[in-house]
């Protein structure tokens, strides 16, 4: 197998909640555009293409073909992938794979969302369509309000079970939310390709109203508009063509049973429980032949919708012991400045055009790793190895890639 | 003179409306549930192969990924695994009285279910406490059997 690396990174020149001046060829042209002015590379250099967006929410369902010009792509392979939340990271995965495998040197990987031309609730409750409508006619109130089998709240609802149950097994306060949230949006208003772009204080995100308990307003994520696209090379290739790499040393992904969804079959299980996402970075620290990533790991990028989360993966990723992770907080480790800096470009959490939000926790990775970030929030360490985290399907399928500034020994 | 786009050829609006779909769904486990619950009964199947009870049943096991069938009746009573106390809607409406929605490990289960929990305080609901279903006087033979949970 051979290596790989990212060798550049193109974002759309900023993710906001409604981009009207572009269409969604337009707007995904635009981090086309951008990985080729940033690397100097042309639509020659390019062998592949993988293309990742969510399904159903924008209602348009051959994305990849329809855009295929202006993403550069004519005459040329292309695969769709679409994985729900980790669907960025999934696409990156894929381009990888091509690479590693040797069929080809060179492929561009893009991965978009356009979430104000769409409506995500339609695309999330398509995801159970059949089960939910045999659950209604065996009399369940859909919305919770009565009876056995309701649940309510949307993701949200789904997700304040998971905050529920990681703060009862953890030992953490709901105010430990609160911190991190303020955390990550402040490391958000360092980046310019940041959505809500506004130093936060604790107080500022309690003053926000409960959603659904232990959640607030101030715990979720927005919806953005906006795309990436990144270039990754063979080990040969890459010489030739970049100044600096950023090497994938190992990748992983899991799925379980789906946790919060198939009521009609009995199987909802904890969906704090994450023994996936365990399995997951097992596979992916293996192949990097990292054996403790608490030391080894020096920057990391997580997929938290919710603020909670950055803190729950934590742990589930081993980066600390389970029930720490806000100790760690507590301390300054997760700052911009700290020992462990947990993201530092907002996460998430604060950008959130859904299908390129797991890529962009490893072009994050990789631009740290290069110091080629644009804006204020490159932290100050010398970042060797980062890990990139996503998360989503039916709260039960992660991604995890590593990323290092050395190749693998091979 | 060069053409002008107008906004209005710059956003159009489209609706979905064009078809139905027909799903076919093994709904033999929600069926047994919502059957047993006229009788105020509530029934999983278990695995004969390992014993592992599913509510409601599904046709195979999780675990040993044989077909199973075995009627299990579980108890209306369990404990809270999680919960979540809903202040708004799906659309971020807040809602005009707040709801415990409960995820709940019934006795005799190994699966949850979801159920709204009914408190005087929300407060005083945590991990790990025990409820009681608070069926409707007179069962259907549905799921809204059961109107909620309450303490025990
Ligand atoms: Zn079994």
């Amino acid at each position: 197998m051979r290596n790989v690396g990212i060798i550049g990174v193109g974002y759309t020149p900023v993710f906001v909640s409604k981009r009207k001046d572009v269409n969604l060829a337009e707007m995904v042209s635009e981090s086309v555009e951008a990985v080729f002015r940033n690397t100097g590379l042309s639509p020659d250099d390019i062998d592949a293409i993988t293309f990742g967006n969510m399904q159903t929410f924008e209602g348009v369902n051959l994305p990849h073909l329809l855009m295929s010009e202006h993403i550069r792509a004519v005459d040329k392979p292309i695969i769709r992938i679409a994985t729900g939340g980790t669907t960025g990271m999934s696409t990156l995965q894929a381009a990888y794979y091509y690479v590693a495998s040797g069929i080809y040197d060179v492929v561009l990987a893009v991965s978009w969302e356009k979430q104000s031309e769409g409506d995500s609730q339609v695309g999330l409750a398509g995801i159970v369509m059949p089960e939910a409508m045999v659950m209604v006619q065996h009399g369940m109130d859909l919305l919770g309000g009565r009876g056995m089998g309701g649940m309510g709240g949307g993701s949200t609802g789904a997700a304040a079970y998971q905050a529920m149950s990681y703060l009862h097994h953890s030992g953490a306060d709901p105010e430990h939310i609160d911190k991190m949230a303020a955390l990550e949006r402040s490391n958000a208003a360092l980046n310019p390709y940041a959505h809500l772009r506004k130093k936060t204080t604790v107080e500022d995100v309690q003053a926000t109203p409960f959603i659904s308990w232990p959640l607030r307003y101030g715990h979720t994520c927005p919806t953005s508009d906006g795309a990436t696209a990144c270039i990754v090379a063979s080990e040969e290739k890459a010489a030739k063509l970049a100044d600096k790499v950023a090497w994938i040393i190992g990748v992983g992904c899991c799925t379980s049973d789906p946790s919060t969804a198939n009521f009609i079959e009995g199987q909802m299980t904890d969906p704090a429980d994450q023994t996936v996402c365990k399995i997951a970075a097992k596979k992916a620290y293996e192949m990097a032949g990292i054996e403790d990533p608490a030391k080894e790991i020096d920057l990391a990028e997580l997929y938290d919708g919710f603020a909670h989360q950055s803190l729950m993966w934590l742990e589930k990723l081993g980066l600390c012991k389970e029930g720490e992770a806000h100790k760690l907080l507590d301390r300054g480790v997760l700052n911009i400045d700290g020992d462990l800096p947990t993201n530092p470009s907002g996460g998430v959490f604060s950008t959130n055009a859904i299908g390129s939000s797991a890529m962009n926790r490893a072009t994050e990775c990789a631009l740290q790793i290069m110091r080629k970030i644009e804006g204020e929030h490159q932290v100050p360490k010398t970042v060797k190895k980062a890990l990139a985290h996503g998360w989503g399907g039916l709260f039960q399928y992660v991604t995890v890639m590593i990323l290092s500034d050395t190749p693998r020994k091979i | 003179m060069a053409f002008q786009m107008g906004e209005e050829t710059r956003q159009v609006q489209a609706t979905w409306d064009v078809t139905t779909y027909n799903y076919k769904v093994d709904g033999r486990g929600i069926k047994l549930l919502a059957d047993g619950m006229k009788d105020k009964k509530i029934l999983g199947i278990r695995c004969h192969n390992c014993g592992t009870v599913y509510v409601p049943g599904p046709p195979f096991c999780r675990k040993c990924y044989i077909p199973i069938d075995e009627i299990a009746e579980v108890k209306d009573s369990g404990e809270v695994v999680s919960f979540a106390v809903e202040m708004a809607d799906v659309r971020g409406n807040p809602l005009d009285e707040v709801r415990v929605s409960g995820m709940i490990k019934l006795d005799g289960s190994d699966t949850f279910i979801n159920g709204r929990i009914q408190v005087d305080d929300w407060h005083d609901v945590h991990i790990g406490m025990r409820v009681k279903a608070v069926w409707v006087p007179e069962p259907q033979g549905n799921l809204s059997d059961i109107d909620h949970f309450e303490p025990i």
